[in-house]
């Protein structure tokens, strides 16, 4: 069975995007290749990059976009989110932000990324930008395994696929259990559960992405210009 | 001290005055409401209006903030188109009814209440129109406590009392990063007993009987009590039938049915 690769974090970057696209011709057995949002970005014009997307050019994979919070904030504050306001962005960046944010896209692309959806389910995966609780969920290393596990159940996927922390990191639920006393009006029940084997995988950002091979189980991070023969750091 | 939890009066005047009758007799005098005052039953005003009076600390349930922001959910909810019909056609009927006065009320109810470690809520802390049942996902149902930062959760809006403890519970986690070049790191999370207590539904009872179910909690002892009592449930049908609502809201308060309008994915959050 043929790898995924997962991008994300582009931020409007169109020379880092053919990068990322040689790299995976270079690599071979990656037929799909799915970008976590985070395509915009208020640092420079994503115009270039957002068209490329839509049209790719002959040879490259057809890249599968989702929104992330970069998207999530431009078209909050393009009133595409109901009443709501791009309050986390301005909070965060300050008003000049909000502002490059909105200079970084033409209108008339605004349809395309109103259009991308919050995430994919494909086999037994979810692949999200930050997690099944929200777009600018950051999920890591270090996060309690009670909230990743919570996630993950939120969608019942054995493996949530993650890009808001920009780290590359693999979090296997590996053991352990709970039980649970339930009284009601019928009487009482004792009921026992044990962690599920599930994943929660960050795909990191920009230069650094993920490969995935459902068949295998096998991730593997990957920086963009690492060695050509060089797999990356896998995990199965 | 004993406390008592009532949950989703539903404009029922009967159970309600029934209910209170009960914690007075038991001599309780510290009373938390959560939510859903109005809907599916024939006296809004009334029932409103009388936990005003008592100065019942409530928080806000699905129906009641529908009834101010307007019917923008939760129609995905609904068993059948059938039901969301008449749930429309209860919520107009509610909100031509309401007093401006009792608008306001409604309004003003927080969506939490806190004392100490204990947390009330109407569905879940993270949305009114969130269920808990009593034999969802132990670690889902685990996490909604330990994340808001409560040792017990009082909720409603399933319509069935239930108390449950979550305890003994661990989870283990492999850690594997980029950055740490040595071998994957084993971690374990302990987690603390928590539990979760459903006060059931004063007005619109759900559990297979017609008696009107709220709890009684003693924060010295940690004993809960699961109280059902009974009220002039004909007084309340007719009372329906009068008013024009569908008369289904009667026929399955006269009868307890246990699953008339429940939603079939419990686990669904609306997405507004």
């Amino acid at each position: 069975m043929a790898r995924w690769a997962l991008v994300s974090g582009l931020q409007g970057d169109l020379d880092l995007y053919e990068a990322i696209q040689r790299d995976l011709r270079q690599l071979g057995r990656v037929d799909t290749l799915f970008v976590l949002g985070d395509l915009i970005g208020p640092d420079r014009d994503a115009n270039a990059l957002l068209h490329r997307l839509q049209l790719p050019r002959r040879g490259e994979l057809q890249p599968q976009c989702l929104y992330g919070w970069w998207e999530d904030q431009l078209l909050a504050e393009l009133g595409y989110r109901g009443e709501r306001r791009a309050d986390p962005l301005r909070q965060r960046f300050g008003q000049a932000a909000v502002e490059a944010l909105q200079q970084a896209v033409d209108p008339g692309r605004m349809a395309w990324l109103a259009a991308l959806q919050f995430g994919f389910i494909e086999l037994d995966c979810a692949l999200l930008h930050g997690s099944s609780a929200d777009v600018g969920d950051r999920l890591g290393p270090d996060s309690s395994p009670l909230l990743l596990l919570d996630r993950l159940t939120r969608m019942d996927v054995n493996r949530l696929f993650t890009a808001r922390s920009g780290k590359q990191f693999s979090v296997e639920l590996s053991g352990g259990g709970i039980a649970s006393a339930v009284r009601d009006l019928a009487g009482e029940r004792q009921l026992q559960q044990v962690v599920p084997q599930r994943k929660v995988i960050g795909i990191g950002s920009g230069l650094r992405y993920t490969l995935y091979d459902p068949g295998s189980d096998r991730i593997a991070f990957r920086t963009v210009g690492q060695q050509a023969g060089s797999r990356g750091r896998g995990f199965a | 001290m004993a406390h008592a939890v009532i949950s989703c009066l539903h404009a029922n005047l009967a159970a309600l005055e029934a209910v209170l009758a009960d914690i007075d007799q038991l001599g309780i005098a510290t009373i938390t409401c959560l939510g859903d005052l109005v809907g599916y039953g024939p006296q809004p005003n009334e029932v409103v209006t009388l936990v005003r009076e008592r100065a019942i600390p409530c928080c806000q349930g699905c129906w009641d903030e529908d009834i101010i922001e307007g019917l923008n959910s939760c129609e995905c909810s609904y068993p059948s188109q059938l039901a969301e019909r008449r749930g429309h056609l209860a919520h107009q009927w509610t909100a031509d009814q309401l007093s401006e006065t009792n608008k306001a009320f409604l309004a003003s109810l927080p969506m939490t209440l806190r004392r100490d470690r204990l947390l009330f809520v109407h569905g879940s802390p993270n949305s009114q129109h969130e269920y808990l049942l009593p034999d969802m996902d132990a670690f889902a149902a685990l996490e909604r406590v330990h994340t808001a930062d409560a040792d017990t959760l009082f909720c409603g809006h399933t319509h069935r009392p239930y108390v449950r403890e979550l305890r003994d519970g661990v989870i283990r986690v492999r850690v594997q990063t980029v950055s740490d070049q040595s071998a994957a790191i084993e971690r374990e999370m302990p987690l603390s007993v928590r539990r979760i207590i459903n006060a059931g539904s004063v007005g619109e009872p759900r559990h297979g009987n017609t008696h009107a179910t709220y709890v009684v909690h003693d924060e010295a002892t940690g004993s809960v009590e699961i109280r059902a009592v009974p009220y002039d449930l004909e007084r309340t049908c007719r009372a329906i039938v009068e008013a024009g609502l569908p008369p289904v809201f009667a026929w399955r308060l006269r009868h307890g049915f246990e699953y008339a309008e429940r939603a079939d994915d419990a686990s669904h959050v609306c997405e507004r």
